[in-house]
């Protein structure tokens, strides 16, 4: 290898006068697909670790995957928890004070937080591969001793319910939030932020029983991916992680998914919004359901590329919006789909006629052969894309982990993707682009739009804080 | 011709895990760079990690130049670009490059704008395809103009009017710290100015800075150099070059006094507040230490503003802010402002909050940092670079910026260099010079008080 390479300066003196091509250039032919070589490993304590070698830039990301979800067992004696708990962990331990922590991660050129959603709390550092040892010495302290001093909880539980408040003057988390409760009704999948009653309440002896419960090495899993060599970091992670003592998995006790019985409209009242934020969406299936590429091409087509059939509806064709949206988000035990768009208050009542036309289209018509080729590209491209990032690669093979997934999934994409026809799409759009039932939440200024609303359905109308408000 | 090596990276030295030394790994990015006849600059970088490629076009235009009463005018022309060319139909862009498994977008910024698509590399000539044909031959219609205005009114109402803050550290802050319309005014645009953009304005803007000579072509991925010139060549080779318009003014006299304004906010819950220092050009031999010195002050959470107002004082939320609002101490080219912003907690006043922060420039200012945080900063500074490459598109925009603006793209390889040089002095010589009450605009936004229909 050559140490530096020469910047070559070229000018070209003479071209011959093509004409403009009027048709697109024909693809050359394939390159090979160079995927990630991974390997996993375990450690005594029952640390699964999952490794990929991925140097392109001399850095390396790491995730360490606790089963402590937001919506674990706790939830109900302690709402919040997970998250909570997520937020102070790094804001030291039995060895460090938070301000230790931060300074040596600049030190490594390093980055460490935590976050919990409704499956999973992750830890997620990354530093200057030449500084990988500290960097899970790091991770392996906040993992297995954090103090949450008594000083560090009770900013950490004043600044949530401040940065809580903030957040409900914005219409993206308002629509968020009552959307969630909407889709997964009394399922703790329905959990976003919690009251500032249980923030208070939380103590550190909850915090410390409750990562001594979850953050346990057996019900774990570490994805490294960067400028790594397998074996010799390999050899730093037992270093850092082999005296984690194991504990007993906590039982699984998420209750069934709900089933929603029919349309209504949610209706969050902003005084004054000149926009309605509107999402319309449905419960559909866990992670590791067999139609789960299916559902994800259907809804490629119908809402999330940009050259997708709402995007062309009510952007580029009526100019109602800058932002139509569908995303199909799959968890452990269920999933849902959301459409959505911000729109000017004039034309609520149009977008979400749109919105149900286009849904109802993908129930009733069978997409087209090039729509469906279209989306089949789209998707293995973009996953070739996303495996040549180090968060991007790490993020995905995360998934596998956490959800218990085939571990050739990354192999196996392309040729699901590539398998599926137009009469699969159509099944999966019949079954979970449920029209009849699907939730409609709205942030908005009800004066001005309530006309164009009431004729979609029923309407329960809330405040900023998430109180019903009696009509 | 393809090997399926890593160029990327030559490790050159042993390295040692001291603190003292820099222990940088020289960067080695291949870069071929040149022009065509027709002016437009070329840059090429190969990297067969994975069987992806970026193709970028940035444009020599930004906010700064739109004319006077089309305030958002180049952000809405970048809409425009996807409406249609002689052979490309309106929004058919997205669809060919979705189709052929690549995702792309546009982006308008101070000093330019950008289009950019990453797609697996074997279709690398639809991209050049796609890219050459509205440079070449934009075609625009009054209904695609008039849908496109009210796709960018409802972008502004959703990111600006219909949000708490409105974006204030930005466009306030602009608005107040800049007294040249070029660099103080919205670049978002105020809907009445989007609004009375004519197809005339949209022709006049294509035709005098959508010219290859005023652009740059950037390739980076799993490409053969000596295959993708040929491919260039023929899709871009003919485009004719168009006179360039004179550089507009973008001076600023310098300003000698604070600015302090109080703006009351309609939607939002918290206060914030939001602070602008003006910064010296690029070139200026303060430059690499204000970069650090940036990095010091509020670069992570170690930092002395959040330390002090966050952990210390625990009167704030939260710092964000940077020294170039948008992206990074490269891609712009004109005036600029290090901005700062935090909400405050209620019970707490925005004087307080100054204070703290003024005490913590201060500290630095007079005593100065440790060898051993000059050092840190060196390396997150680093870390953060190299964060930047971590993906095709990422490199693209560097090589991008580096062509437009400096006429060498070549020098990633050594852009750390200036910074790694710094002394802990110039550090608090740059706090003493620029982080002075006098060198900055200071708005305190507050929430109004809720009305009675609130309930």
């Amino acid at each position: 290898m050559k140490l530096f390479v020469a910047v070559i300066v070229l000018t070209i003196s003479t071209l011959p006068v093509i004409a403009q091509q009027k048709t697109p250039p024909a693809p050359g032919p394939a390159r090979p697909l160079n995927l990630p070589k991974i390997t996993e490993k375990k450690l005594s304590n029952g640390l699964t670790v999952v490794l990929a070698p991925l140097p392109n830039v001399p850095k390396v990301s790491a995730i360490l995957t606790f089963r402590a979800a937001t919506n674990a067992t706790d939830r109900e004696a302690h709402p919040g928890i997970a998250q909570i708990a997520a937020g102070v962990a790094n804001e030291g331990t039995d060895a460090r004070t938070s301000k230790q922590i931060k300074e040596d991660l600049r030190s490594i050129g390093g980055s460490l937080s935590l976050g919990s959603d409704a499956d999973q709390t992750t830890l997620t550092a990354t530093a200057l591969s030449e500084f990988s040892t500290r960097m899970f010495d790091l991770m392996s302290d906040v993992a297995q001793h954090p103090s949450f001093p008594e000083s560090e909880l009770k900013l950490a539980q004043e600044n949530t319910i401040q940065q809580i408040r903030a957040g409900r003057a914005n219409p993206g988390f308002l629509v968020n939030e009552r959307f969630q409760k909407a889709v997964f009704g009394n399922h703790p999948y329905s959990f976003v932020v919690p009251d500032e009653k249980s923030i208070g309440a939380l103590t550190r002896a909850d915090l410390k029983s409750f990562v001594t419960k979850y953050y346990i090495p057996n019900a774990s899993h570490l994805i490294v991916v960067g400028d790594i060599d397998v074996d010799k970091t390999f050899a730093e992670i037992e270093k850092a992680f082999g005296s984690w003592k194991s504990g007993t998995i906590p039982p699984d006790d998420n209750p069934p998914t709900p089933v929603r019985e029919k349309r209504q409209i949610y209706f969050v009242n902003r005084p004054g919004s000149i926009q309605s934020a509107i999402y319309v969406g449905n419960v559909t299936i866990p992670r590791k359901h067999a139609d789960y590429f299916a559902i994800r091409t259907a809804d490629t087509i119908y809402g999330s590329s940009f050259y997708s059939r709402l995007t062309r509806n009510i952007r580029e064709s009526k100019g109602y919006t800058y932002s139509p949206f569908s995303s199909s988000n799959t968890q452990a035990k269920t999933g849902y789909i959301v459409a959505g768009a911000f729109v000017r208050n004039e034309v609520t009542g149009p977008t979400l006629l749109e919105i149900f036309y286009e849904l109802d289209r993908m129930r009733v018509l069978p997409v087209t052969d090039e729509e469906l080729n279209a989306a089949k590209e789209f998707s293995t491209g973009n996953f070739s894309v996303e495996l040549a990032s180090q968060i991007g690669l790490a993020g995905r093979i995360n998934t596998v982990y956490t959800y218990g997934l085939n571990k050739n999934f990354i192999e196996d994409f392309r040729p699901k993707i590539e398998s599926l026809t137009t009469a699969d799409i159509q099944r999966a759009a019949a079954k979970y682009y449920d029209t009849y039932r699907a939730a409609i939440v709205i942030v908005g200024d009800w004066e001005k739009v309530k006309d164009q609303v009431i004729p979609f359905g029923e309407v329960t109308m809330y405040d900023a804080e998430g109180n019903v408000i009696k009509s | 011709m393809h090997q399926p090596v890593i160029k990327l990276l030559v490790v050159a030295m042993m390295m040692t895990l001291g603190i003292s030394s820099l222990r940088a790994k020289p960067l080695n990015v291949p870069v071929v760079y040149y022009k065509l006849p027709n002016g437009l600059k070329v840059v090429i970088s190969e990297d067969h990690i994975a069987p992806v490629v970026s193709v970028d076009v940035y444009y020599n235009v930004g906010f700064r130049v739109e004319p006077k009463g089309r305030t958002g005018f180049a952000h809405l022309f970048e809409h425009m670009m996807f409406q249609g060319s002689a052979n490309v139909k309106k929004f058919e862009h997205a669809k060919f490059v979705e189709a052929n498994g690549g995702s792309l977008n546009g982006h308008t910024d101070f000093d330019y704008t950008n289009y950019y698509q990453t797609l697996p590399s074997n279709r690398v000539e639809m991209a050049l395809w796609l890219e050459s044909d509205r440079m070449r031959s934009l075609d625009i219609s009054e209904e695609n103009l008039k849908n496109q205005q009210n796709v960018v009114s409802e972008e502004v109402r959703v990111n600006v009017l219909n949000q708490p803050y409105q974006l204030f550290e930005w466009i306030e802050l602009w608005k107040n710290a800049f007294t040249n319309w070029n660099n103080s005014h919205n670049g978002y645009g105020e809907l009445d100015e989007i609004n009375a953009a004519t197809i005339q304005d949209v022709r006049s803007f294509f035709k005098t800075y959508y010219a290859p000579n005023n652009a740059v072509l950037t390739i980076v991925g799993d490409v053969d150099v000596a295959e993708v010139r040929k491919m260039v060549e023929k899709h871009f080779g003919a485009i004719p070059s168009q006179p360039m318009p004179p550089a507009p003014d973008l001076t600023e006299p310098a300003q000698t006094k604070e600015k302090r304004i109080t703006q009351p906010d309609k939607l939002a819950n918290l206060p914030a507040l939001a602070t602008g220092y003006h910064l010296p050009p690029q070139n200026s031999p303060d430059f690499p230490a204000i970069a650090l010195l940036v990095q010091i002050m509020q670069g992570d959470d170690s930092s002395r503003w959040y330390q002090r107002l966050v952990k210390d004082k625990e009167i704030t939320l939260d710092v964000t802010g940077g020294l170039n609002y948008f992206g990074n101490e490269f891609d712009y080219a004109g005036p600029m402002i290090m901005t700062t912003r935090t909400t405050y907690k209620p019970g707490h006043t925005a004087d307080e909050v100054l204070k703290e922060m003024d005490a913590a420039t201060a500290e630095v200012a007079t005593k100065g940092i440790t060898e051993k945080e000059l050092a840190d900063a060196k390396i997150r500074y680093r870390s953060n670079f190299y964060s930047q490459l971590d993906g095709s598109n990422g490199k693209a925009h560097l090589l991008s910026v580096l062509a437009l603006f400096r006429d060498n793209p070549g020098q990633i390889n050594s852009l750390l260099t200036p910074f790694e040089a710094v002394t802990a002095a110039q550090v608090k010589a740059a706090a003493a010079k620029y982080l002075v009450a006098s060198n900055r605009t200071v708005i305190d936004r507050v929430p109004e008080p809720k009305s009675q229909g609130d309930k």
